[in-house]
């Protein structure tokens, strides 16, 4: 049985709780323990590299020098605190000067950088794996349609590798494959839903995420799958911004896992965009 | 020549090899948001290049910038391009002639929500910028439907340890 530490984030734990607890469900069901990060705090988002780059490094190293202390796996389903996570983290391995002045920041907690980051789709395919999905499945989700939507920040890192490929990833597309959902390829994988101009600038995101529901709309999907609280929320909130035409309902990777595993959707009621359709088409195995 | 401090002065404060653009575009023509930039991407790294100080810290571009990090991806001389503008906002604010100061009001009311709690408190964050932009009732619908689908929090979540939050905002000069 695998035990990661988790850090959930300021979104699992407001905005996207249902997330927390479709990832819990399904995580339980393989065996994967996940321990919250005692005392986390949040981890910069994208303020914090806007306003100071020290603040937003050393945000994020105290959450990593917690974790060391404990064990080393990070485990960040968000994507804004995998991604910031991860860049941190590489720096603070590798770059002396830098570890030494951070560390003077969050003193007297002490980040080495020695931990590993991870997302949901990293830990799904490292702690369970494609065959083992392919062959826990308990219920029939052939009549799916569904496009991934990795959102824009997963796998865009500058300066170093990232766990997929930085302008078409399939890692995700592979874990769907596996529960056994009708995919469909798309150019819009990693096209960005607005991110938090929602706020500031709220055209910004009901054109940019209106276009991408349009895409799959026009595909013909049932649904739209991603790993990302912001992605989810930025679109199934369409409606809100102005959004009159055909809406598809957005659902968590994890919750994909949910229908193959149950058959049914814990956080049904949190989504803006109805889920029932979706629920409809998840058939027994006979 | 033209006026060389100013392309050093980012690239020193970036770490970003700046001058090394050939302007191939490649940053324009992925970036999703670039219609409604005033100077598209590659030109603002054309006049960084060029010491056009003003028209830079003017431009509005780089506050429509989302930071998706798509034109650093695809920057075929690995210029991250998304941080040559992070860095740009920061000296804009600082001289005082950002463009635009929507963005630079709400991430600053997120880090001070941050600072308070030690995790983001969403409402907080968002009524103290509805309160800067004395704009309260625009997403008031959307906010209720969010708060009714259980997606929006009314308490905060406190970490325990806020004292040693605090020192590391004042160590970073917040």
């Amino acid at each position: 049985m695998a035990a990661l530490t988790y850090y959930p984030g300021c979104s699992l734990k407001t905005s996207s709780k249902f997330y927390e607890t479709s990832i819990k469900q399904v995580f339980s069901s393989y065996g994967i323990e996940i321990k919250e990060l005692p005392d986390w705090s949040c981890c910069g988002a994208s303020a914090a590299h806007t306003v100071d780059d020290r603040l937003a490094h050393a945000l994020v190293a105290r959450n990593l020098a917690l974790t060391e202390a404990r064990d080393h796996h990070f485990f960040a389903p968000c994507s804004a605190c995998y991604i910031r996570s991860k860049v941190t983290n590489e720096r603070m391995r590798q770059d002396k000067e830098f570890r030494k002045d951070i560390n003077n920041v969050i003193s007297p907690l002490k980040c080495l950088g020695t931990g590993e980051v991870k997302n949901i789709i990293e830990v799904l395919h490292d702690h369970v794996g494609i065959e083992l999905i392919a062959r826990g499945l308990r219920h029939d989700l052939s009549a799916l349609k569904v496009v991934p939507y990795y959102g824009c920040v997963l796998t865009r890192v500058m300066g170093m590798e990232a766990f997929d490929d930085k302008e078409n990833p399939t890692s995700m597309d592979s874990l769907l494959w596996a529960l056994g959902v009708e995919l469909i390829s798309w150019p819009y994988k990693m096209e960005c839903c607005g991110a938090s101009k929602t706020l500031t600038n709220k055209d910004v995101t009901y054109t940019l995420s209106g276009k991408i529901m349009d895409r799959a709309v026009l595909l013909g999907a049932d649904t739209i799958v991603t790993p990302c609280p912001l992605c989810q929320l930025n679109l199934d909130l369409l409606p809100y911004l102005g959004r009159t035409e055909k809406a598809l309902p957005i659902l968590f990777l994890s919750e994909v896992f949910e229908l193959a595993l149950f058959g049914r959707l814990t956080g049904s009621n949190s989504h803006v965009i109805a889920v029932d359709e979706i629920i409809k088409k998840v058939k027994e195995i006979d | 020549m033209n006026n060389l401090t100013f392309l050093k002065e980012l690239e020193e404060l970036s770490g970003e090899n700046i001058s090394s653009c050939y302007q191939c575009y490649r940053c324009t023509v992925g970036c999703p948001v670039v219609t409604q930039m005033d100077i598209y991407p590659h030109r603002i790294i054309r006049y960084i290049v060029l010491g056009e100080r003003e028209k830079v810290l003017r431009a509005k571009s780089i506050w429509t910038c989302l930071q998706c990090i798509t034109c650093s991806v695809r920057c075929p001389n690995d210029i991250d391009i998304a941080h040559v503008f992070d860095t740009v906002r920061k000296m804009a604010i600082k001289e005082q002639k950002a463009a635009e100061q929507d963005t630079w009001t709400f991430d600053k009311a997120f880090l001070e929500s941050v600072e308070r709690h030690g995790r983001l408190h969403e409402i907080e964050a968002i009524l103290r910028y509805k309160v800067e932009k004395k704009n309260f009732f625009e997403d008031a619908k959307m906010g209720i439907g969010m708060f009714l689908k259980g997606r929006m929090g009314i308490l905060p979540h406190n970490v325990k340890d806020r004292k040693q939050l605090k020192e590391i905002f004042k160590k970073c000069g917040q």
